[in-house]
């Protein structure tokens, strides 16, 4: 689960590594951003003159390492604006987080 | 009172000694399960976390040394304790091995801590019965 803005911090980083290194050992996975995390799924995203790589194309290499999907808390991606639209391709959105949490026998945040 | 299965836990500390409260928690957690029967499988520092198997903290000597008392308790109750490379390289945690092949001035890794690759974490979500997490809480 990611729920912190990219850029700002590197947990977001760190839980991609998990949820691919789950993938690389055949564990399913799935990752679903909520609260500020959902930014993480914003199409066009620029953070060249931050010195930093876009964490969309880091993102975008997750069904190559076997993620099963991209589940985002539609209820955030309201208050931030975004829509299928305007967000990288291949995302769920999930209107009830505590409902798809009940699927995994498993749910972790890097911190 | 309903008689408690025993599990074996692995602990995974986020959270950065002296910066927040995860390692102290985590310690304390550790504990309370051995005593009371429980297995601790392993401990694998993430992130920030990883600054708990520094070897060289140096905290006044009125307050709790973390290091200190983690690697005690590890080399005491023979559970391993294990940082995640991927984030000790990105914090300047290194053994000898990473010091050579960086061709880095020195290594501050603490016994009994090894480092190894988030491959520990998964089998550890696969083969622990618990796997709790200690964060920074930020």
């Amino acid at each position: 689960m990611i729920d912190q803005s990219p850029y700002g911090t590197w947990v977001g980083r760190e839980a991609l590594d998990m949820a691919f290194s789950l993938a690389a050992f055949d564990q399913a996975v799935s990752i679903l951003f909520t609260d500020t995390g959902v930014n993480w799924l914003r199409a066009f995203q620029q953070p060249n003159d931050i010195a930093q790589k876009s964490v969309a194309k880091n993102l975008s290499a997750a069904p190559i390492f076997g993620v099963e999907a991209l589940y985002a808390d539609a209820a955030a991606c309201r208050r931030y604006g975004l829509t299928l639209d305007n967000m990288i391709e291949g995302v769920v959105m999930c209107e009830s987080s505590s409902e798809l949490l009940h699927q995994f026998a498993h749910a972790a945040f890097a911190g | 009172m309903a008689a408690t299965s025993l599990q074996n836990y692995t602990l995974v500390i986020t959270g950065a000694p002296y910066s927040s409260q995860a390692p102290q928690t985590a310690l304390l957690f550790a504990r309370a399960a051995i005593a009371a029967g429980h297995t601790v499988d392993r401990v694998f520092l993430y992130g920030d976390g990883v600054h708990l198997a520094s070897a060289l903290c140096a905290p006044p000597s009125d307050e709790t040394h973390w290091a200190s008392e983690w690697a005690g308790f590890l080399k005491n109750n023979a559970i391993p304790g294990v940082a995640c490379i991927a984030s000790a390289l990105r914090r300047g945690l290194v053994n000898e091995a990473e010091r050579k092949r960086y061709e880095l001035p020195a290594s501050n890794l603490l016994e009994p801590f090894i480092i190894a690759g988030l491959g520990e974490w998964v089998e550890a979500t696969v083969a622990s019965s618990r796997v709790l997490y200690f964060h920074a809480g930020d």
